[in-house]
């Protein structure tokens, strides 16, 4: 490139600068910012743990959505709204709402909502006590949980429980391990999640302090989190743990604190 | 053959710096153009005067409103022979027929915390528009700081008056916790004077002289309660009215006091309302252009965290 040209391509770069300042984002239309904002109001409220209100946002949005076949926010909206209606203790409407997703013949949804519905599904089937549907589901959520899928330690997690179901403390010592290895930098939920089954594993196996040890490292993790339904579980497992040592005062202790726990 | 090449090469580099000079010289033009029109080189404007008594808050190039709208600038900033300032002001010929020859100047801020501009204060329609070189009144407006300095001087008497009922209320010495000590020890008298009645019925078949003895006592002790009760209450009444009318007054000057803002309250409202509508308006077009467009980035939604835990029925 000789001296002369140099200045001419500075002042063409400079040209495209200034048109690159003209430029503007693409707006999303009215309807979608409507729905993106009710699921953001959504979002805080869940964060604040006010779950109604979070359910109302989530079926506002879930409307909008709707009515401009916003198909992966429709996706969203019904996964959301299954997840906090099962943590309202409205497991038939969760189930309702999953099986909307699963099952819809018209709408084709992106495989990665499937498999976290799937999860859900199973999760829930296994709140049920029905270990084979929900062992059902999580292979299905495992098919569909392909790359860049963020469910692995969720669906690791489950796997775990089911084994504690089956009273397999090995098996689901494995799974739980699994767990907590992949979500240790990742995901506090599952982090703590799996410590919980591993101490519950341990409690099965009669290793007491071991018990203890992970509970108290979960509960440490949950109050980070501000969980108090984990918290509460934290402590009752860390009063199992006490009791099995036959320290029954400091059992009482923990079960005392456990029940103090009131979620709000 | 070797000159003919050398004087392609020179021809060749005679272009060359012809084309950049050119492209130079068409940056330059399109620069000195984007300097005229933001120095309003290119709008026909007419020139106006006012005259204040000091230059404080007026600034060359100070933004000139007409109810909320950009009208003009302030051109210069003069001190006058006589120690005066004279002000000109360039006004866009689009809004002179707005603005009569009886139309104020005045210099406001437009917020709490902001700039200063000259606000047009509009004169009567029927008046003859301004036209080159008038001259309109000037005033200056009340700024944050006079109107709470001025609400704080008329806070304070009042202030005053409440410390000092409430220091009245709290002295043990005052009337207002006399009086009530007077009323604690009637209260006591009267509570024994209804056990010596009840010991006077208990005590049924005493002698009827003794009966009326005592009986005569207790009126006695009545009688004299009630005078105490009768002196009491006078004073509480009046301590009563004096507190009262204290409060009155207190909301009297409250009251002229919001009266006395009242005219410049809109003002700073209206003026506080277009400037955050212009900030929201700016920041929403800057949000949406580049780069900025890449750091706020519209909210996404998304799938809350599916929680992999199923609590055991026992733990």
């Amino acid at each position: 490139m000789s001296r002369l040209q140099f200045p001419s391509l500075l002042v063409i770069v400079g040209v495209l600068f200034l048109t690159a300042c003209g430029q503007t984002a693409p707006a999303r239309n009215a309807r979608l910012e409507l729905a993106a904002d009710h699921s953001q109001s959504a979002q805080r409220a869940y964060n604040r743990g006010d779950y109604h209100v979070a359910l109302r946002q989530y079926e506002m949005a879930l409307q909008v959505d709707v009515a401009v076949e916003n198909i992966p926010g429709i996706a969203i909206d019904i996964l959301n709204l299954a997840r906090l209606s099962q943590i309202l203790g409205r497991h038939e409407v969760a189930d309702a709402y999953l099986d909307k997703l699963l099952q819809d013949d018209a709408l084709e949804y992106e495989i990665s909502y499937l498999a976290a519905a799937a999860t859900q599904k199973s999760l829930l089937i296994l709140q049920r006590g029905d270990v084979a549907g929900a062992r059902l589901w999580l292979e299905k959520a495992s098919a569909w949980c392909v790359a860049e899928c963020t469910l692995t330690s969720v669906i690791d997690n489950a796997r775990a429980g089911i084994a504690l179901r089956e009273k397999d403390a090995d098996q689901a010592l494995h799974w739980a391990d699994r767990a907590a290895s992949s979500s240790r930098n990742d995901s506090p939920l599952e982090y703590a999640n799996a410590l919980r089954y591993m101490s519950e594993a341990r409690l099965m196996r009669r290793e007491f302090s071991m018990a203890l040890r992970l509970a108290d490292e979960a509960l440490v993790v949950d109050k980070t989190l501000g969980l108090p339904a984990k918290i509460k579980q934290d402590l009752l497992l860390s009063a199992s743990a006490y009791e099995g040592q036959g320290d029954a005062e400091q059992a009482k202790r923990f079960r005392e604190r456990a029940s103090r726990i009131v979620a709000r | 053959m070797k000159l003919s090449n050398y004087n392609q090469r020179l021809l060749n580099i005679e272009q060359r710096t012809k084309r950049f000079m050119l492209g130079a010289l068409g940056a330059m033009l399109f620069v000195l153009l984007l300097i005229a029109i933001k120095q309003d080189y290119l709008v026909r404007s007419t020139a106006i005067y006012f005259f204040a008594e000091n230059a404080q808050g007026l600034n060359k190039g100070m933004a000139v409103k007409f109810i909320g709208f950009k009208v003009g600038s302030v051109k210069d900033v003069s001190m006058e022979p006589n120690a005066t300032v004279r002000v000109k002001v360039a006004l866009d010929d689009d809004y002179v027929h707005l603005i009569g020859q009886d139309a104020k100047a005045r210099l406001i801020k437009e917020a709490l915390v902001g700039e200063s501009v000259v606000e047009i204060i509009p004169g009567s329609q029927q008046v003859q528009q301004v036209t080159q070189n008038s001259v309109l009144q000037f005033e200056r407006g009340q700024d944050a700081s006079s109107i709470a300095e001025s609400m704080a001087a008329q806070l304070q008497p009042i202030l005053k008056d409440i410390r000092q009922i409430t220091s009245s209320i709290n002295n043990p010495n005052g009337d207002i916790q006399q009086t009530l000590k007077n009323l604690n020890q009637l209260t006591g008298e009267l509570r024994e004077t209804v056990k010596q009645f009840t010991q006077l019925g208990t005590s049924g078949n005493q002698k009827l002289d003794s009966v009326h003895g005592k009986l005569d006592k207790a009126l006695d002790s009545v009688n004299a309660n009630l005078e105490v009760m009768d002196k009491a209450l006078p004073r509480l009444v009046d301590r009563a009215d004096a507190t009262l009318d204290n409060v009155q007054s207190a909301t009297s000057d409250i009251k002229r006091m919001a009266a006395e803002s009242a005219g410049e309250l809109p003002a700073f409202i209206h003026n506080s309302n277009a400037l955050v509508q212009d900030s929201q308006d700016m920041l929403e077009g800057a949000k949406q252009s580049w780069p900025f467009s890449g750091w706020f980035r519209k909210p996404e939604a998304q799938v809350l965290p599916v929680d992999g835990y199923v609590p055991p029925e026992k733990p």
